[in-house]
């Protein structure tokens, strides 16, 4: 009995959150600009209580980290690896250029 | 020495050879950040170019490629602050689509994820994925359709971390509108690799 009063309870309060809090449309805003600059505490506040109701919003945050942190390492290691460079006709345009040049 | 960590600098500079050596790699970091063939090649032919005016500064501090890799830096955001000058922000959706439709509209959900557009799952680390190069067509492909300058912004800082006063001053605006088109740009992005890519892999 007392579990599902607390269940209940908990439930009313999520609710309550959601209706209250900032959507997600404002909230994916907030965590974007959190990778910018450092948030309010108002700000701050909302982002937590938001997360604590919403796992979609957690998915996006963990989404975006996840794209930054691809992007940063692809950038520090990618020309080695990657496939692919310069076609033949772009080297030979560029060869004929610098020999012009030098 | 080998050769290709040169120092000499009272040897003549040999741009065939830079081509040779290091063609391949400079392009590959123009493509990756310009995603266009033509401005990627146009950025390393100025490479060796100003590579070999400022060839007597070159004193091998640093390795050959190192060196070339730097001056390639700027010639990319030379690209960036050029494709800017001649596009100047007009209105709003100048920075990017919305993506309204990735939200409710009626109550009591207005504004809350869309079932078809909201995130789940990831089943990929970061270590993973900078080895598939099908992720990164994915990922070339879904930048393609945003505006030039928010796509050039979200590549200055994602991929290269640079501090929004830089990228501010690259890309001519103001803080408030890189603020709006990083959030398009991830917002776009981040939807459309779970649709192409991580929906598929799973």
């Amino acid at each position: 009995m007392a579990v599902k009063i607390y269940d209940k309870l908990k439930h009313s309060i999520r609710y309550w959150l959601l209706r209250t809090l900032p959507t997600c449309q404002q909230t994916v805003e907030t965590i974007s600009q959190s990778m910018e600059r450092p948030l309010s505490l108002d700000e701050r506040l909302k982002l937590k209580l938001h997360l604590w109701i919403c796992a979609w919003c957690q998915w996006y945050i963990e989404h975006l980290q996840i794209i930054r942190e691809t992007a940063r390492a692809k950038a520090d290691e990618l020309p080695e690896y990657a496939p692919g460079g310069l076609s033949d006709e772009a080297r030979e345009r560029i060869r004929r250029n610098l020999t012009n040049q030098n | 020495m080998n050769a290709s960590q040169g120092k000499f600098p009272d040897q003549s500079p040999d741009p065939g050879r830079w081509l040779d050596d290091h063609g391949d790699y400079l392009f590959k970091y123009a493509v990756f950040r310009l995603r266009d063939d033509t401005a990627a090649e146009d950025a390393v032919q100025e490479t060796f170019l100003a590579a070999l005016k400022a060839y007597k500064e070159f004193e091998g501090r640093a390795s050959e490629r190192t060196w070339l890799v730097g001056i390639l830096k700027h010639k990319v955001v030379d690209h960036f602050r050029r494709s800017v000058r001649e596009a100047p922000l007009g209105d709003e959706s100048d920075e990017g689509p919305e993506h309204r439709e990735f939200f409710e509209r009626p109550e009591p959900w207005q504004g809350h994820w869309n079932n078809d557009y909201a995130p789940n799952e990831w089943h990929a680390t970061p270590a993973e994925l900078i080895e598939r190069n099908d992720f990164w067509k994915v990922f070339n492909d879904c930048l393609s359709p945003l505006p030039e300058r928010t796509a050039s912004a979200f590549t200055l800082r994602e991929v290269d971390g640079l501090k929004s006063e830089e990228i501010c001053d690259i890309l001519s605006i103001r803080v408030n509108n890189l603020w709006v088109m990083l959030h398009r740009a991830r917002l776009h992005l981040r939807n459309c690799l779970q649709l192409n890519w991580f929906r598929r892999e799973q």
